[in-house]
């Protein structure tokens, strides 16, 4: 039989190799035990484990007040427990006993993941992206000193992805005891700049076709990608399951977009003044829609005498008149 | 004697004015108390004739004037006070006076706007000059002119006169009322005539008026009542205007019985949205002949689909230094309230053409965005629901353009609705239209007529 103590983090602590029937190992906070748990939960001799003929193992509470949990289940104080393989709880150092009936799995294909293999080219090319993206949005505003400008958003945008990336790392290097920087900062920086260029591109399209919902389309997809690059990082950082991680990462997302769009709608005067123009306005001849005349625009305007009666009413029904009547 | 006199004039005039000057630094607000007089401060106070001091101030014939007229309309003029719920302590106050038999009082419609849209929620007292109180309530509205007329049950004052000529420009006036609850009082002034360039008829007085004045009566020499206060230019020196007596007959014509009484709030509300309709559709109205156009750049400007339009054009100062705005700017110059804080009937039109002097189309494009979502609207989400909007690319004369419509309704009057329309020329990227047309509180088909109008007339030519 082998017992490993569990530490905090889920890596082994201690390993123990029991061979021969009625081989006994004592564990306890005295010196004197074969395992020596620094614990206050635990008592001096507090759990006796003994190899039984047949390959299995009897787990014994030396009359506890805490007691011995195995897998969770208290184990009775006079009869004992016989376990094939588990978690033996004593105090609150975990215990983890395997015997040769512990089933093994077969040997998995070795498969090392696409994002894994090419981290250092994927974390480079996302990190020049985002870069290229925040530099762009300052040009943009053509700014009287360039240069300057440009390199600080560039440098601003590098220092958030290594600040996010980092704390992915750190956690990983908890759970893990390893790093993995390179794949955190892939995985924000590629997540980040999809996210920062297809929006910008959903801009234009959006104006060269006047489909508005391509906004909305635009929206969704950062909604995506900031889920999936959430369950990667969570995958790659924790020892949770799919299922699990990715309950977390939608949880996550959904806060973050409901604090997004709290912060988009504004205050209550600001919705009142709120003028939808459309989408940005792109100049020269990059549209494939063919214009109106403006006596369509003019019948469509017709419409808005009916939506802006349904805001009223909208309004009224949630705020109503101080002395209303209607 | 006389000269002597005249030196002590002379010389207290130079006293007053030095201490006017050292006022001035710091700025005394409005509420402290007046400076000390001068006499009080003469350092050597014994070598000056204070009999005669007194005397010349006597004998000045602009305060012995002011002290008659305020004598004889002191019965006339009642304070007007709004009470919220059963409150007792006042909500709003202003000033109103006693016409005709004495009977009916003349106000401001923005006194009691108040108490006409929310009848249930307001009540009005008068507050007399003999301290009699009691409840009040309103007979007829102009809400164009800013008059109403109140009556209680049983009230009866001395009434004042009413002049309908609009007084001379220079001629001396008084205007009287109860400034910032301050309790009655004149002030002394000069009628300039009418406003000029003003859709309703106002007579500019240059003289103190104060909140609290609204509704009180403006006298000329004889007494008469030749307009009512109404409203003052703020953080500028004695711009006061006057609504013109000659409007109150037939508004007393139309005053029978209290309007709260027989009608419901409902139709206070429809009754004061229809006077506003009445008065837009004449703001509103196209100019004669075809409209007024001013050509900036190859691009026609709408400037005049209004005929009280008044436009100014500028070389708007730039977002960026390599660019050129150029701004034609045209608003009517007045707009009317309905209720406090909510003026209606206002339309308003910026073209402003941009130009890039050698910026990339991706930086002159950004530009174009940052001005086309410009300043936004002002509104109070008590007053007004939100937008409903709509865009589109449409072919416009000689060029093509992204049209954003934005339309919303007022919450309070179903009939009235504000416009919002941003135009932006699409064609060029070294050069492009950003234009604006701004409707205020009027009703929807005019708005759609309006904007037919302004869009119709955009043109470009090469």
């Amino acid at each position: 039989m082998v017992i490993e103590q569990v530490g905090p983090h889920g890596h082994t602590v201690l390993r123990l190799r029991l061979e021969g029937a009625g081989t006994e190992c004592r564990v306890g906070r005295d010196l004197g035990c074969d395992i020596v748990v620094d614990d206050d939960h635990a008592a001096p001799h507090h759990a006796l484990l003994t190899l039984l003929e047949d390959g299995r193992v009897s787990v014994r509470d030396l009359g506890t007040r805490n007691g011995t949990r195995v897998d969770g289940e208290r184990v009775p104080a006079d009869a004992g427990a016989i376990v094939e393989q588990g978690e033996v709880i004593v105090g609150r150092t975990r215990l983890r006993v395997r015997t040769r009936h512990t089933p093994i799995g077969p040997e998995r294909v070795f498969r090392r993941d696409f994002v894994r293999r090419h981290r250092t080219p994927l974390a480079a090319a996302g990190v020049s992206a985002c870069v290229a993206y925040g530099g762009f949005l300052q040009w943009l505003d053509a700014p009287s000193s360039m240069l300057r400008s440009v390199a600080i958003a560039g440098l601003v945008a590098l220092g958030l992805i290594a600040l996010w990336a980092g704390l992915w790392a750190l956690t990983t290097k908890l759970n893990h005891g390893s790093w993995h920087f390179r794949i955190h900062v892939a995985i924000a920086s590629i997540g980040a700049a999809f996210c920062a260029w297809s929006y910008w591109v959903a801009g234009l399209v959006a104006f060269a076709t006047q489909w508005s919902v391509l906004v909305r389309i635009g929206v969704a997809v950062v909604g995506g990608t900031a889920l999936l690059a959430l369950y990667l990082h969570l995958r790659e950082a924790t020892h949770y399951g799919r299922r699990v991680t990715l309950a977390l990462a939608s949880a996550a997302t959904l806060v973050i977009g409901a604090i997004a769009w709290i912060m988009a709608i504004g205050g209550e005067d600001g919705d009142v003044n709120r003028v939808n123009l459309g989408p940005e306005v792109r100049l020269g001849a990059g549209r494939v829609v063919p214009n109106r005349d403006i006596a369509d625009y003019l019948a469509e305007v017709e419409e808005l005498k009916r939506d802006a009666g349904r805001e009223r009413q909208k309004s009224l029904l949630s705020v109503p008149l101080a002395d209303a009547e209607d | 004697m006389r000269i002597a006199r005249f030196v002590a004039a002379v010389w207290l005039y130079g006293f007053a004015t030095v201490v006017a000057a050292q006022a001035e630094d710091p700025p005394v607000p409005a509420e402290a108390p007046a400076p000390q007089s001068p006499e009080a401060q003469a350092p050597d106070a014994d070598t000056v004739d204070a009999a005669a001091i007194d005397a010349e101030i006597a004998s000045q014939e602009l305060s012995a004037e002011a002290q008659v007229r305020l004598d004889a309309a002191r019965d006339a003029v009642v304070q007007i006070r709004g009470f919220f719920d059963g409150s007792e302590s006042s909500a709003f106050h202003g000033s109103g006076f006693a016409v005709d038999d004495g009977r009916r009082i003349v106000t401001n419609y923005h006194v009691v706007a108040q108490a006409v849209l929310y009848p249930r929620q307001y009540r009005l007292e008068y507050l007399a000059s003999d301290g009699r109180k009691g409840l009040l309530h309103v007979l007829a509205i102009d809400v164009r002119n800013d008059l109403a007329v109140v009556a209680a049950d049983d009230l009866e004052l001395p009434s004042l006169r009413l002049r309908s000529e609009i007084p001379a420009q220079g001629e001396r006036a008084w205007s009287i009322g109860f400034p910032l609850n301050l309790g009655l009082t004149i002030t002394e002034g000069v009628a300039n005539g009418l406003v000029e360039n003003s859709i309703e008829q106002r007579i500019h007085y240059t003289g103190a008026i104060n909140g609290g004045m609204s509704g009180g009566p403006a006298l000329d020499r004889r007494g008469r009542v030749y307009g009512v206060n109404v409203s003052v230019v703020t953080g500028r020196q004695l711009v006061g205007f006057v609504v013109p007596a000659k409007h109150i007959p037939a508004l007393l014509a139309r005053a029978k019985e209290p309007l709260d009484l027989s009608l419901s709030a409902r139709q206070l509300r429809q009754r004061v949205t229809a006077q506003v309709l009445a008065y837009e559709a004449e703001v509103l109205e196209a100019q004669p002949g075809a409209a007024g156009i001013q050509k900036v750049r190859g691009y026609a400007l709408p400037t005049q689909i209004s005929r009280h339009l008044e436009c100014t054009t500028v070389d708007e100062r730039s977002p960026h230094v390599r660019m050129r705005v150029e701004a034609v700017s045209c608003s009517i110059p007045s707009r009317i309230l309905v209720q406090p804080g909510v003026y209606v009937a206002g339309l308003a039109i910026q073209h402003r053409i941009l130009q890039s002097l050698g910026l990339h189309p991706l930086h002159f494009e950004r530009q174009v965005n940052r001005l086309a979502a410009g300043p936004r609207r002002a509104g109070a989400s008590a007053h007004v629901a939100p937008f409903a909007c709509r865009d589109a690319l449409v072919s416009l004369d000689g060029f093509d353009a992204r049209i954003s419509t934005c339309v919303r309704q007022y919450r309070l009057f179903a009939g009235l609705y504000d416009f919002d329309v941003t135009v932006v020329g699409i064609d060029d990227v070294h050069q492009a239209l950003v234009s604006r047309l701004a409707l205020q509180g009027v009703a929807f088909e005019s708005g759609r007529r309006t904007m037919e109008r302004y869009l119709g007339a955009l043109q470009w030519t090469p």
